[in-house]
């Protein structure tokens, strides 16, 4: 009995401890077919139908691949991304992670070159060192100033070009009593926006090596161009141009304020193509960040669609999938549609799409697509032109603490340490 | 001769079940904490297989981070702060609820309600009141005590106040149960004896009650310590950190370390001193308050 009784506790001890410590296995091979992970994210548009329909079609072209879909618990891929590497249990395909955190410690295979030249339009838009790790498969201009149209006409005033008629504009919003711009301060990332805005246009527009630059140790943050861009950002503070509690606001808030007409501006990224009301989307339009001269300075960046692991255990396999995947025109319909991606696949114009798209989306995609001045947005790049780990972060922190604390130079010089810091 | 047996038996049987639970604690507490310290001499990142010893440099490099020494300062004047109020909230609560009858054993259950939801429900339903366009800048425009919305999260004084009541509200459920038990083991008796002898309600509280809770009292404010040190659920809902990382408590700092700048090795060090820290602060508030406490 006594024997018994030990026996049962030692059993049921020893299943405890071994389903505690053992950490879950992914991917494996068995009769043809390989089961690879594959991590995902949900948002509202890209919802769990729009994933497993999606790889369901994809899984058509690729045979004998089985897709085991994992959800990162936030939008934060990255972050879900480095917790699973940590524990040992890397996907085999990560959808929209930032490459260059991960090609560097050799977790990514580039994809083919000829196949990424043969289907993209920018097949070097997110290169890390000329390879590829995502597919150029959309874009998104970051940020890019959305106006509301009734507004400007209440205070009597046009979208502006340069930087003093940008000046102008607010200044006459304001008197008209409209505020002039709106902030989703709340949201760190979506605080940053006009800072990111104003680097971007006059820092990058001038030198759009400047990023480069600063790796190689040339140029600081501390510089007098850079910290005469951003007391630009702190003139619209000062001026107040934005709501004096901006800093309180959610960026889900800011869309709502914005779409509701509590503001005439919101510097944002083009994905808040998605959320523009359609039955009043006429009543919205964009224009670029000005710049002192009136030149136009495109912040951009390509995105894309999915990694995949240099530890998968069918590389063949997940890179069949990938690319059909990120070459499917359905795929891009969704993200087109809610998340205002501008499609890069070659040879195909909106309308094979299948989207239904405002004016103001179309006016977008037009800067994309025209002959212009177009840069590395700041913060956003996910290529060469990528900030180093956690700058981001002090990116933004730099940006609320702007928005009371007129220490620029200061500000500026926590992001030169942070960056040596990362880089060192 | 069968109880001796019966008495072995279970004896063996509880030996078992003791050896379960040391397996576990050696899993999930020891073995993580060993790891951690080991960690910490290291430049360990996520995204590298292999490591380097550094020997005591990530011990030395917090001495001169700011940011480390901002989060902490955050950190240990939110844990002040919310202890001493959840703890004197929770004692005037208890000396309400202190009866038996069935509405009172209802508001107990009531008033213990925030310690079991969990942290970031609790964040998400006090965001919907603190924002810019949230329950309470309505209400307060409405009723005309503001013009315009306060911004409670998005200024940094503010923001603290607003999450440390917040978390002051969370946590006066755990206190005002503590106090509760602790109420109703000081005997009847006691305030009869004083009522004869004429005491007052403001001496019978200072001279009987405040005395014969401070048992209670040193687990209160032991835990409520503990719970904010190491507070990341209820901020990261509510502000993120923000603004300019004014709100961010040392536990979201060491989860920046290490899934944003990659910094396992560096983080593990910021974790082992808050570990040390709190351990530190444990103590000496435990060895403090026991000095008052009073046997009958």
């Amino acid at each position: 009995m006594i024997r018994k009784t030990m026996l049962a506790t030692c059993v049921v001890g020893a299943l405890a401890l071994t389903t505690a410590c053992t950490s879950a296995g992914s991917g494996g091979t068995g009769s043809g077919t390989s089961t690879l992970t594959y991590m995902t994210f949900e948002t509202p548009s890209l919802n769990s139908t729009f994933w497993n329909d999606s790889i369901a079609a994809a899984s058509k072209e690729a045979p004998g691949v089985k897709i085991n879909r994992i959800t990162s618990p936030s939008t934060d891929r990255d972050g879900y991304a480095k917790q699973l590497q940590a524990s040992g249990q890397f996907p085999d395909l990560l959808q929209s992670i930032t490459p260059s955190t991960f090609a560097g410690a050799g977790l990514l295979v580039p994809y083919d070159q000829t196949w990424v030249d043969a289907n993209f339009l920018l097949p070097q838009g997110n290169a890390l060192k000329g390879k590829v790790y995502i597919p150029p498969t959309n874009s998104q201009i970051i940020p890019e100033v959305f106006y509301n149209k009734e507004l400007f006409a209440k205070a009597g005033v046009e979208p502006p070009k340069t930087w003093a008629d940008f000046l102008t504009v607010c200044a006459k919003l304001k008197a008209a009593g409209i505020t002039p711009m709106e902030l989703g301060g709340g949201d760190p990332f979506a605080a940053s926006m006009p800072l990111v805005g104003v680097l971007s246009a006059d820092v990058l527009g001038k030198n759009p090596q400047w990023l480069q630059e600063r790796y190689a140790g040339k140029v600081k943050f501390t510089d007098a161009n850079v910290v005469t861009a951003v007391e630009k950002y702190r003139k619209l503070v000062t001026e107040g141009y934005f709501d004096k509690g901006a800093l309180g606001v959610k960026y889900a808030d800011s869309i709502t304020q914005f779409t509701g007409g509590k503001a005439a501006m919101y510097m944002m990224g083009s994905w808040f193509l998605g959320s523009v009301p359609k039955d009043n989307a006429d009543n919205f339009g964009a224009f670029p960040v000005p710049t002192d001269d009136g030149s136009v300075v495109i912040p951009f960046a390509v995105g894309g669609s999915m990694a995949i692991s240099s530890k998968t255990k069918d590389l063949a396999g997940a890179t069949k999938f990938a690319q059909a995947w990120s070459l499917a025109p359905g795929n891009l319909k969704a993200l087109i549609e809610s998340d205002g991606a501008f499609p890069m696949l070659k040879g195909k114009t909106l309308d094979d799409y299948k989207v239904t798209v405002s004016q103001v989306f179309k006016d977008s995609f037009a800067y994309v697509t025209d002959e212009n001045t177009k840069v590395a947005s700041i913060g956003w790049a996910s290529n060469d032109d990528a900030m180093p780990p956690g700058l981001n972060d002090q990116l933004y922190a730099a940006s609320q603490a702007l928005f009371t604390s007129a220490d620029v130079k200061g500000e500026m010089a926590k992001l030169d340490t942070a960056w040596d810091t990362a880089t060192k | 001769m069968r109880t001796r047996k019966s008495r072995a038996s279970r004896d063996n049987g509880l030996f078992g079940l003791a050896a379960v639970a040391f397996g576990l604690y050696l899993c999930f507490l020891v073995l993580p904490l060993l790891l951690s310290l080991k960690s910490s001499f290291t430049d360990e990142n996520p995204l590298r297989a292999t490591s380097g010893f550094v020997g005591l440099d990530n011990y030395g490099e917090m001495i001169h981070d700011d940011q480390l020494h901002a989060s902490l300062g955050f950190t240990l004047i939110l844990a002040v702060g919310v202890t001493i109020a959840a703890n004197a909230i929770g004692i005037a609560f208890a000396m309400m609820l202190n009866r038996t009858n069935l509405s009172y054993r209802v508001m107990r259950t009531i008033a213990f309600l925030p310690q079991v939801l969990s942290g970031v429900i609790v964040g998400f339903v006090w965001q919907t009141i603190l924002t810019q366009q949230g329950l309470l800048n309505v209400t307060l425009q409405r009723i005309g005590l503001i013009d315009s919305p306060i911004a409670w999260l998005g200024s940094p004084n503010l923001a603290l106040l607003s999450i440390g009541v917040v978390v002051t509200w969370i946590l006066t459920g755990f206190t005002t149960v503590v106090y509760l038990a602790a109420l109703q083991g000081v005997p009847v008796e006691l305030y009869d004896s004083a009522a004869i002898d004429g005491a007052t309600t403001w001496q019978r509280f200072t001279r009987i009650t405040f005395p014969l809770i401070a048992p209670g009292m040193t687990i209160s404010v032991t835990i409520s310590l503990i719970t904010v040190l190491k507070l990341y659920d209820v901020i990261t809902v509510l502000t993120g950190g923000g603004p300019a990382n004014s709100t961010r408590s040392t536990a979201l700092y060491i989860v920046k370390l290490a899934f944003t700048d990659n910094r396992f090795g560096y983080a593990s060090a910021v974790a082992m001193l808050v570990l040390a820290m709190s351990a530190a602060i444990a103590l000496s508030v435990t060895s403090l308050l026991r000095r008052r406490e009073v046997n009958f």
